[in-house]
């Protein structure tokens, strides 16, 4: 809101003082604004968004103690002046502590009351300003992360759309080893532009902009649609995917729909990665207690106990002998461990090395009766 | 060259993307013709009435491709081109919507008819754009 001519509201239930008060400061050329009791100044203050309110500690009904505390809950950024017949530094001290900015006692002088008022408004003033600044701070570090991705970004996808014109055959003809070549190099390229947009992924988790508002969801539908897109590609490796079916009853949770895609999709590719020949991918879903549980396990080539702990770290990748060029970015186990915590979830492994992995997802139940609210916040 | 097939714009303002567009499409027997800005891309539009437009739409300006497709579908300035098809191509399909991250439906302006991601694959452009055509 922006501050033209600062708005000052009196509460007081003396006239009197209503009346020097709104004199004094329409002088200074305020906009001024009076209350006889309490709750007529909060149904101003809530209306009229004031920047200063002066408030008589002792007033009958609603007291000044009372209208302090209310503050906070409607406008935690106005500034509270009491004013006090009963001057005593026992009174002063709790006022300042139920966060009145001042303290004046009556009776006070023009001059007194213009001070204070001119303080209690350059206070304001610094307030709105940081806060201003923050927002500001919070606006540039989203850009940034985003920025940098685009700027890291961009000459790889123009690489790869020269690459895709070479591998069409549109400029010359080009032989089988040639294409061969640049389809490696293409491959490379596309490594490369997963792990930035896993990196950016991973920068929007942290600063709690990548889950977005949760909504009731059923688990199951959501593991349905996945295996379904992922069959293919799982065929494609020799994998078989073991999943139950639509058929069966929903599993809800409040949830960010594209949040859990993700760490279900990370969780089945790493399943279908680190597999053996025609090995299988098992996706369960059951509940229990107060938790939905999702449990994704693979007949592959498991995890050493030693490197279990760090399984979820950024980067960390156990390599296969004769695997130089490493599938993944190395940063899916972290996204999806960040998101299942986004969630109020847990993510747990378990593993034997030359049997399987086995990775499994607790999510906490949606109440019966829930409703989509807010989603997770950093 | 002559070509009895459609007129093709691209709006981009990497020059690499207008060679490999114009690569593609001519190869194709299209005819192609380039803007490198929302401006050039307005005065081409007009002079050349294309059949099908490929818009960038993470280009520099603050004008960005959303704005340039919602006055094409909108304004009275581009009336004699209201139904040409646009295609919008985007490096980043997260980020869809210029760099100042908005997402241009969800601020209520008209859309494009299809979306394609870069790096743009010919055999899926040419199907797109025989697609649209046909219409």
């Amino acid at each position: 809101m922006t501050e033209t001519t600062p708005l000052v509201l009196v509460i007081d239930d003396e006239e009197s003082m209503r009346d020097s008060c709104s004199q004094i400061l329409l002088k200074e050329r305020y906009r001024v604004e009076t209350a006889k009791d309490g709750a007529t100044g909060i149904q101003l203050i809530r209306t009229l968004h004031p920047a200063v309110v002066i408030v008589d500690l002792k007033m009958p009904g609603m007291s000044g103690f009372e209208v302090l505390e209310s503050l906070p809950g409607i406008d935690p950024q106005i500034v509270a002046i009491v004013i006090t017949g009963y001057a005593t530094v026992d009174s002063a001290v709790e006022a300042m502590k139920k966060g009145a900015h001042d303290f004046l006692p009556k009776p006070f002088t023009p001059e007194a009351l213009r001070i204070i008022i001119g303080r209690g408004l350059e206070r304001r003033r610094l307030v709105l300003e940081a806060e201003a600044l923050r927002k500001e701070k919070q606006l540039l570090e989203e850009h940034f992360i985003t920025m940098v991705s685009h700027q890291l970004r961009s000459p790889l996808v123009a690489i790869q759309q020269y690459f895709e014109v070479m591998l069409a055959g549109l400029v010359g003809a080009t032989d089988d080893r040639l294409k061969e070549m640049i389809h490696k190099a293409n491959e490379r390229l596309s490594a490369l532009l997963r792990l930035i947009n896993d990196w950016l992924d991973l920068a929007r988790i942290d600063q709690g902009r990548f889950v977005g508002a949760f909504q009731l969801l059923d688990v199951r539908k959501i593991l349905d649609r996945l295996v379904d897109l992922m069959t293919p590609s799982a065929r494609e490796s020799d994998i078989s995917l073991d999943w139950a079916g639509s058929a069966g009853p929903a599993f809800e949770v409040l949830a960010d729909a594209q949040g859990l895609e993700q760490v279900f999709a990370n969780l089945i590719n790493n399943a279908i990665r680190y597999n053996r020949p025609q090995g299988r991918v098992r996706i369960d879903l059951r509940d229990e207690a107060d938790s939905v549980i999702i449990e994704i396990q693979d007949t592959g080539i498991g995890i050493a106990q030693e490197h279990v702990p760090f399984i979820f770290d950024q980067f960390f990748r156990v390599g296969r002998p004769g695997d130089k060029i490493p599938k993944g970015s190395g940063l899916g186990l972290s996204i999806a461990k960040k998101l299942v915590e986004a969630h109020h979830g847990r993510i747990e492994v378990r593993s034997e090395l030359g049997v399987g992995t086995s990775f499994t997802v607790r999510l906490p139940k949606a109440a019966v009766g829930g409703s989509a609210t807010g989603g997770a916040s950093a | 060259m002559t070509t009895n097939r459609a007129k093709i714009l691209v709006v981009d303002d990497d020059p690499d993307f207008r060679e490999a567009m114009t690569a593609i499409l001519t190869a194709a027997s299209y005819g192609v013709v380039t803007a490198s800005n929302v401006s050039e891309g307005t005065r081409t539009i007009l002079s050349e009435r294309p059949d099908l437009i490929l818009l960038d739409i993470m280009m520099d300006s603050l004008f960005d491709g959303y704005s340039l497709c919602h006055a094409i579908r909108t304004s009275k300035e581009f009336e004699c081109v209201r139904d040409t098809p646009v295609i919008f191509v985007s490096a980043v399909r997260q980020i869809a919507g210029s760099r100042f991250g908005f997402k241009g439906e969800e601020q209520g302006l008209a859309g494009p008819e299809d979306y394609i991601d870069k790096p743009v694959k010919p055999a899926d452009l040419l199907a797109r754009i025989e697609r649209f055509l046909k219409k």
